[in-house]
């Protein structure tokens, strides 16, 4: 089935499942099939921030005064972090743009991975703070094989969706040979491909970003590098509502709220879903040790990072109907939290002066009267 | 006159709940209880907790996906006791 960037078929987006449906022509969002979509685009909207608002220039003389150990720490960190936006901020516009099928669901692709993009500029508004010339470490990033391994996990199951996805729509189903290499394409199987490619992006919304997040409030707890903290607040914030979607769209599938088929694919592929998720967490154990071999900082060690990990890991597996597969039940930095409410982004003691971050916060504060007819 | 629901958080404490006066998590904090939060505002999940027993208000609309048998005490309040999991 082509891609038709106006779909002549009048389709009704009530009726259609959120992937591999009519694609959407008219962007309406006066009806929606699942308003949740509709709500994340307007919270994200009202998170909007610039990473320019935020003064990073007290972080340059911190940084200086950092040991060896703890600038390989908070670089590599940003290293890490630039590789994972540098994904978002392209991938899911262009492994589910071209299939996706309601228009609400569309619209916070788009806004998502956008707000991915406002994150990329904000590394490069920290390192170009940070040093004269940051190019050695954006360089480093392609290169580095801590990031690289990384890399290949995070891009292969949008790799192998986008590929599918193309051959599909300009071949239709059945065997079609691509230099030299034979390909056999069905829409059940792009749907199996679909299911893996967002828990693996899930994963990565909701544990890959942790360890870096910790360290960063580890500095900030010992009032060092507090621009930067700024920001990754900021970003912490926006990852959880990225996360928040991608649970949904598990969910809605589990319980069979959309496409039928994709609940007994949710089924069929469980065991894998749970891998999938078990080596994120591995891998992010694996970041830890890399970031402390040189050392590790006051307040942080490998230990208790990846403590942490199977901490988050647990919440957010048991958040798509897994058991918690860590005996780590309680926080093992209670600090971190403090960094992630998301109203503290406004109102944060330990900060000298307020930026003006706060421009873009309006309707971010729901009352209950304003939801006077709601019901669960 | 106010209403307090009675509310046993992990089988083994026991909460007097004004729903006036704040959040669920509010209150399993109040009681000295380890709490689980990110967010407080609905949408990270990461306060999820079990709910046993009995029925919730939301005081602000969740965009988390609340599960069968879940709630979100960061922004609901005790409609009637609980029995909840919270850990
Ligand atoms: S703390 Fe985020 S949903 Fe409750
Ligand atoms: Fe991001
Ligand atoms: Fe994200």
């Amino acid at each position: 089935m082509s891609y038709s960037t106006f779909n002549q078929t009048a389709s009704n987006p009530l009726l259609e499942p959120m992937f591999f449906g009519n694609s959407v022509n008219v962007a309406r969002y006066d009806q929606q099939k699942h308003v949740i979509f509709e709500k994340l685009i307007e919270k994200q909207l009202s998170f909007f921030w610039r990473p320019e608002e935020i003064d990073v220039s007290r972080d340059r003389v911190d940084f200086n005064s950092l040991t060896d150990s703890e600038k390989h720490i908070f670089i590599s960190n940003l290293k890490y972090q630039t590789l994972l936006d540098s994904v978002q901020g392209r991938s899911p516009n262009i492994a589910l743009l071209p299939i996706v099928s309601i228009p609400e669901l569309e619209t916070w692709i788009e806004t998502w991975s956008f707000s991915e993009t406002i994150h990329s500029r904000s590394y490069t508004h920290i390192l170009r703070n940070l040093f004269t010339d940051p190019s050695e470490v954006f360089e480093d990033i392609v290169i580095n094989t801590e990031i690289q391994k990384r890399a290949t996990d995070i891009s292969r199951y949008y790799d192998d969706l986008i590929f599918y996805t193309q051959l599909w729509q300009t071949h239709g189903e059945g065997t079609v040979e691509v230099l030299g290499e034979q390909h056999t394409v069905s829409l059940r199987d792009l749907k199996k491909k679909l299911f893996l490619c967002i828990n693996s992006v899930n994963a990565l919304e909701a544990v890959r970003f942790y360890v870096s997040f910790a360290c960063t409030f580890a500095f900030a707890e010992r009032d060092l590098m507090e621009g930067n903290s700024k920001i990754i607040r900021l970003i912490a914030r926006d990852e959880n509502l990225h996360l928040s979607s991608t649970q949904q769209i598990i969910n809605l599938w589990q319980y069979g709220k959309d496409d039928p088929e994709m609940r007994e694919i949710a089924e069929e592929l469980r065991e894998d879903a749970y891998q999938i998720f078990m080596s994120a967490v591995e891998q992010e154990k694996q970041w830890a040790h890399y970031l402390f071999k040189h050392g590790s900082m006051i307040g942080l060690n490998e230990e208790i990072l990846c403590q942490y990990v199977e901490y988050i890991a647990n919440m957010r597996m048991q958040a798509i109907g897994f058991d918690a597969p860590f005996k780590q039940r309680s926080n093992p930095l209670p600090w971190m939290n403090k960094y992630l409410v998301s109203d503290n982004v406004q109102v944060a003691p330990q900060e000298a002066e307020i930026s003006s971050y706060l421009v873009g916060q309006i309707d971010n504060e729901v009352s209950a009267a304003d939801l006077g007819g709601f019901e669960l | 006159m106010t209403t307090t629901f009675k509310v046993i958080v992990n089988g083994q404490h026991q909460l007097a709940v004004d729903p006036s006066q704040g959040t669920l998590l509010e209150a399993i904090e109040a009681a000295g209880i380890e709490s689980h939060y990110h967010c407080r505002n609905g949408f990270c999940g990461a306060c999820r907790t079990q709910l046993i027993e009995g029925q919730v208000n939301y005081i602000n609309e969740p965009l988390a996906f609340i599960r069968p048998g879940d709630c979100l005490p960061c922004c609901c309040v005790p409609a009637s006791n609980l029995k909840i999991e919270h850990r």
